[in-house]
């Protein structure tokens, strides 16, 4: 049987797709990261697995995305490449695609001095645009880097991650350009609180005509709280939250601000429908995934699509 | 040139702990332009070392002398004469010239003062900072003088990351973004739709491929 | 009240007080020689008075000290080793004190490295509106200086009894 990404199958029909974001966990339980799949099965269309992120160790990405694949979910497999070389990349997607995984996100990774493994090598053999173009010959031309040829090709969705908000903002399109000539089929951006800055990056997206070569799905992260917002402010690199985003928070009493960051997210998500080329919304409510139905729910995007 | 910084004091007591004459060796040429193991600080290292010994009560030669550099094997012949005087080098070479002298004089232990560290340029008076990789393969002239593999944190040959904040990296507000310098660079130049193809992965078999590296000139040999 | 201590043991007592006396402690003394009066004969009446317990160095500018110039003078003779600079902004050569101040803190966390007080090592900057003589700042660095214990490095380390007299050491530093 032909397994499908259900992700493309709802862009490529025009839909407006819905992604949502998962941690695996600290350990090797694999009933945490199924309980977390069950929140958010049948409110999303693929769920995305994020890998070692922040340099924290965690389970694979790729184990976790096998046990939400056999759970009947589609995973979006996302891969850094400052923990692997080229090698273990490219046996990686061969291994992905013969689990059935059929989305892949290809990534940096944030820097190992972050996390919990400071003193480890970062590897960055190759790096996030050279990563999506090795994958995309994978599947198109079925041959590794070298131009040897593979038994059977990987059959994968394949994505790359964009910030609009992080600097220089004049070469922000130039690097966008380069991931969809690379390859990259959707786009999952950064999470957007300045949707004015926002709706320029879309401008100039749309002006190179990227927006017709590829999906680009506008990422959003609920607020916890004031504290939270102003956290992400101040101390996130390659973040932009407006202060009328910190003040709105802080003008509401603390029992209040964790329903008021979902009510500001439901309404980021409505505006992004309607900005044109955006294709979907990824939402990345980190250890709040429970929160994922509610905020679908508000924001219009359920049911969704079979 | 190559960067070094001196070991904490306490380590090198304990590595020169088991001996009794011990010559200090220093080295005039990039150790001394980066202030950690020229003659000054040759100098410096053994009065400090003869002084805490002194108090320890114990009874050690500890001698100073400086190479013009360690690495050369012309020079280090040089201590042919005294090195019997001696049952330990501490040397103020950089790895390289550490090891030159434990290759000339193998059967005296030769130890290291110093943590040797980059390949840099001295930026400013009492700053250096890292700028190659030694890589084999230079790409400087596509990324307009500024190298993306050595000032780059992640090595990135399609850059920048999400992570560059206000020309800096995301791992700290001290360290440059290394492609702001680049795109700023070749804006100058006019030159910024050089960055609009796709740099292929690096070939890193030039850096490592053959194991340590060699090179062999014919035409510089006897 | 009459003291019961016997005649002998008060000899004894008196002898070894005076040996502590005798065990002077010296400073070296590197000076700018842009210190008030502070020309070949200040440094020789002054050499004459202190005797063994000041050792002065004339420098063109502290800006020419080297931290070795302290390092060595606590080696080989020295309880303490201070320069005299000049007040900020007066330095004949602009920068001079400013770098031997730098020179001095780094030889002072050099010294404590090894167990010796920090205090050994110091500098001392003239007045800019009251500016004093070599004689005086001497003096009041020899003063600062006296509660230093002395010098392990120029002590053997103490066998037992009695207090053993340290070998003076007069072995004088050229300086350029």
């Amino acid at each position: 049987m032909k397994e499908l990404s259900r992700l493309k199958r709802v862009l490529d029909q025009g839909g407006f797709a819905v992604t949502a974001e998962c941690g695996p966990p600290k350990g090797a339980d694999a009933e945490t990261i199924l309980k977390k799949a069950e929140l958010l099965r049948n409110t999303v269309d693929a769920v995305n697995v994020t890998d070692n992120q922040t340099a924290i160790v965690r389970m694979s990405s790729l184990a976790a995305c096998a046990l939400l694949k056999s759970a009947g979910l589609d995973p979006v497999l996302q891969v850094v490449v400052r923990d692997r070389n080229r090698i273990a990349l490219q046996s990686d997607i061969l291994g992905a695609s013969a689990l059935g995984i059929r989305n892949i996100l290809c990534l940096s990774g944030d820097h190992q001095s972050f996390g919990n493994q400071p003193q480890a090598v970062g590897v960055f053999d190759l790096d996030s645009i050279q990563f999506v173009q090795v994958v995309r010959t994978m599947r198109d031309k079925g041959t590794i880097l070298g131009g040897e040829t593979l038994t059977k090709a990987p059959d994968l969705f394949i994505g790359a991650a964009a910030n609009p908000f992080g600097d220089p903002f004049s070469f922000r399109v130039i690097r966008l350009a380069k991931k969809v000539a690379a390859g990259a089929e959707f786009i999952q951006t950064q999470c957007i609180y300045n949707l004015d800055r926002f709706e320029k990056w879309m401008a100039m997206a749309r002006d190179k005509g990227l927006t017709e070569k590829a999906y680009i799905l506008g990422g959003v992260t609920p607020l916890k709280s004031a504290g939270m917002a102003r956290y992400m402010k101040k101390k996130v690199a390659g973040m932009d939250v407006p202060d009328e985003v910190v003040k709105r928070m802080e003008s509401v009493p603390a029992k209040k601000q964790a329903d008021e960051g979902i009510t500001m997210c439901v309404e980021t998500i409505q505006r992004l429908k309607e900005i044109p080329g955006v294709m979907g919304v990824h939402i990345m409510a980190i250890e709040w995934e429970e929160k994922v139905g509610e905020i679908a729910e508000r924001a219009g995007l359920l049911p969704r699509p079979a | 040139m190559i960067t070094a910084e001196r070991k904490p004091i306490d380590e090198i007591r304990a590595m020169i702990a088991p001996y009794k004459r011990v010559l200090v060796l220093g080295c005039g040429s990039c150790v001394a332009e980066c202030a950690a193991g020229g003659e000054k600080e040759t100098g410096m290292l053994a009065s400090t070392l003869r002084m805490a010994t002194k108090m320890e009560g114990k009874e050690v030669i500890i001698q100073e002398k400086t190479l013009d550099r360690q690495c050369v094997k012309d020079f280090v012949i040089l201590l042919d004469d005294v090195i019997d005087q001696y049952d330990a080098v501490l040397s103020l070479g950089c790895g390289a010239g550490v090891q030159a002298v434990a290759e000339m004089f193998s059967e005296i232990p030769v130890l290291p003062a110093l943590n040797t560290e980059f390949l840099g340029e001295t930026r400013d008076q009492g700053v250096w900072v890292e700028n190659c990789l030694g890589c084999g393969d230079c790409m400087l002239h596509f990324f307009g003088g500024v190298c993306p593999l050595a000032r780059c944190s992640k090595q990135l040959l399609n850059g920048p990351c999400g992570g560059s904040r206000e020309g800096k990296c995301e791992i700290s507000p001290e360290v440059p973004c290394a492609w702001q310098a680049i795109i700023d660079r070749l804006d100058r130049f006019g030159s910024l739709d050089r960055l609009e193809q796709i740099y292929p992965p690096k070939d890193w078999s030039r850096k490592q491929g053959g194991g340590p590296r060699k090179i062999m000139r014919e035409d510089q040999q006897r | 009240m009459e003291s019961r201590i016997s005649p002998d043991t008060k000899q004894q007592i008196g002898k070894q007080a005076r040996v502590v006396q005798s065990r002077k402690r010296t400073l070296a003394l590197f000076y700018c020689q842009n210190t008030p009066e502070s020309g070949e004969a200040q440094r020789q009446a002054l050499e004459k008075r202190y005797a063994s317990r000041l050792k002065l160095f004339p420098i063109p500018c502290s800006g020419r000290l080297d931290p070795l110039h302290l390092l060595k003078a606590l080696e080989e003779f020295a309880d303490a080793a201070y320069v005299i600079a000049c007040p900020e902004g007066a330095c004949r050569y602009f920068e001079g004190n400013l770098r031997a101040t730098k020179r001095v803190g780094m030889t002072a966390q050099t010294i404590a490295q090894i167990g010796l007080e920090k205090e050994r090592v110091g500098i001392v900057a003239n007045s800019k509106e009251n500016p004093k003589p070599l004689t005086k700042l001497a003096e009041e660095i020899l003063d600062r200086t006296s509660e230093l214990r002395p010098s392990p490095v120029l002590e053997r380390p103490k066998r037992g009894k009695g207090i053993k007299e340290k070998k003076d050491d007069h072995s004088r530093k050229k300086t350029h």
